[in-house]
């Protein structure tokens, strides 16, 4: 299988609380993966650890083959990545937060307006980011992900904020994006219902531990052989959380 | 270079540059306005003309010098925390110690600039209002250049503060709170001071002698080299949590 990214065992430990713990994950080259998981899961840690936000307590990961920090400056340019919040020069425009970023990924001009159409910003270029509502914040962030069309996206929770038409249409946007540029994509919800409409794999993350990894109908199976109803994967996913939480409980009993 | 030319990019709208800008113009509007005023007066003193010049007016201009670097330097980073800008220069193929590095450059130039707007305001003082024969260019330019360079602790100081403190108070507080701890300590002789940088920054203030003091300089190029160091570090290694 041709994996773009792998992590090996990535763990991430803040002194007595474990965030991530031995993930392993393999995302396909082209496909769109959905990082599942509740809120505090790990999910963002994870994907922080990936650009190297964060410093992994143990653990490693290979990006297009190539290694962190060693290749760090390889690996980002050609990653585009949204972690948590949008992210940007309050002083600028959109379009100035966005000439910045392509400035120093050293891309076309006409790269900026790319990304304003795509994440459907273009009339609001020119206005101060501090004055972008939260979804024009939302899509700004987007945009800067966009810019120049990166082979690896990297997107946390890139509807949080947006009316259910932004969630509909930012959707849409990340769902043909390998088709129009043959891009793998790194997606993070607590949203089963959302990863479902675009994601090819999905990786099931609980207190920082993988429960499951496999394509959308990897998981009916598993479902069906758990004999939990395979129609509803969002019942699915949050009976595979409960069963792990109480798991949990139970061993902190112990 | 480009780093160089993106910094300046970001600065726009941020009073970054105004702010040094005026504190330049401020500074040399204080020099002529204090010796017309105060000329007699000022001529008067037990001293050299040339020791008047510099160190009479010195006193204000450096404490315009030190509020402007404390202010530039808190701005020149809270633009990066207030959107959680910097987030996304972590998530960029950048160096962060070049981005570190620009930020004390593009400060460093400002401050040269308003340095030199005060010393031409001095200088055309010292050629107009001093006795004829007296003004002296050459110690001019080398007080220029101690006043700079013993400001140069404050500002590789600040720059570092500001870089780690998302809470734009913070450097200020410190700022303010190292003015006047500096103030207080000033006066004394006590060499093992000028491990403060405010104390440093003083130092012109409070001679009598234009004449630069060879141990202050000393004391002023290895903080400013530590406080340099330490803030590439840092910005090297510790990550954006």
């Amino acid at each position: 299988m041709d994996y773009i990214i792998t992590t090996e065992q990535l763990t991430k430990k803040y002194k007595n609380f474990t965030s991530v713990n031995n993930v392993s994950l393999h995302i396909r080259k082209g496909s769109i993966y959905g990082f599942l998981g509740p809120n505090g899961a790990g999910k963002s840690t994870t994907m922080k650890m990936l650009l190297g936000l964060t410093a992994p307590t143990k653990g490693s990961f290979t990006i297009d083959g190539r290694h962190f920090p060693e290749d760090r400056l390889a690996i980002l340019k050609e990653t585009g990545s949204f972690i948590e919040s949008p992210s940007f020069y309050a002083n600028l425009t959109g379009r100035e937060n966005l000439e910045l970023i392509r400035r120093i990924l050293g891309l076309p001009k006409d790269s900026v307006d790319d990304a304003l159409e795509l994440a459907g910003l273009t009339e609001f270029g020119n206005r101060l980011a501090r004055k972008y509502s939260l979804g024009m914040k939302q899509r700004l962030g987007l945009a800067g992900a966009l810019l120049g069309r990166p082979p690896i996206l990297i997107l946390d929770e890139p509807t949080n904020g947006l009316d259910p038409s932004g969630i509909h249409e930012i959707r849409n946007l990340i769902k043909s994006l390998p088709g129009l540029y043959n891009c793998t994509i790194m997606i993070s919800s607590h949203m089963l219902s959302e990863v479902e409409r675009m994601a090819d794999d999905i990786g099931i993350l609980n207190h920082g531990r993988l429960l499951f990894e496999g394509s959308l109908d990897d998981l009916r199976r598993s479902a069906k052989q758990a004999g939990m109803s395979a129609d509803n994967l969002e019942d699915v996913f949050l009976t595979m959380v409960d069963q792990d939480n109480a798991a949990r409980k139970q061993r902190a009993q112990l | 270079m480009s780093m160089l030319a993106i910094e300046l990019r970001k600065e726009k709208r941020t009073g970054v540059i105004p702010v040094l800008l005026s504190v330049g113009l401020l500074g040399a509007g204080y020099a002529f306005l204090n010796f017309a005023v105060r000329k007699d007066t000022l001529l008067g003193l037990p001293l050299a003309p040339m020791d008047v010049l510099l160190t009479q007016l010195y006193g204000m201009i450096m404490i315009l010098n030190m509020f402007g670097i404390v202010v530039a330097a808190c701005m020149i980073y809270n633009m990066e925390f207030k959107g959680y800008a910097v987030k996304k220069m972590y998530m960029l193929p950048v160096r962060v110690p070049g981005m570190y590095l620009c930020k004390f450059l593009i400060l460093s130039t400002l401050l040269f600039v308003a340095v030199a707007l005060q010393n031409l305001a001095l200088m055309r003082i010292g050629s107009t209002d001093l006795p004829q024969g007296v003004f002296e260019m050459g110690t001019l330019i080398k007080f220029a250049g101690y006043s700079f360079l013993t400001s140069m602790p404050v500002l590789s100081f600040m720059v570092l503060i500001s870089s780690r403190f998302e809470n734009m108070w913070v450097p200020l507080g410190v700022g303010v709170a190292g003015f006047l701890s500096g103030m207080a300590l000033a006066d004394s002789s006590n060499n093992l001071l000028m491990i403060h940088p405010f104390v440093i920054m003083l130092k012109p203030a409070v001679a009598m002698s234009a004449q630069p003091d060879i141990a202050v300089v000393i004391a002023a190029c290895m903080e400013t080299s530590v406080f340099l160091g330490a803030g590439l570090w840092m910005a090297k290694k510790l990550r954006y949590e």
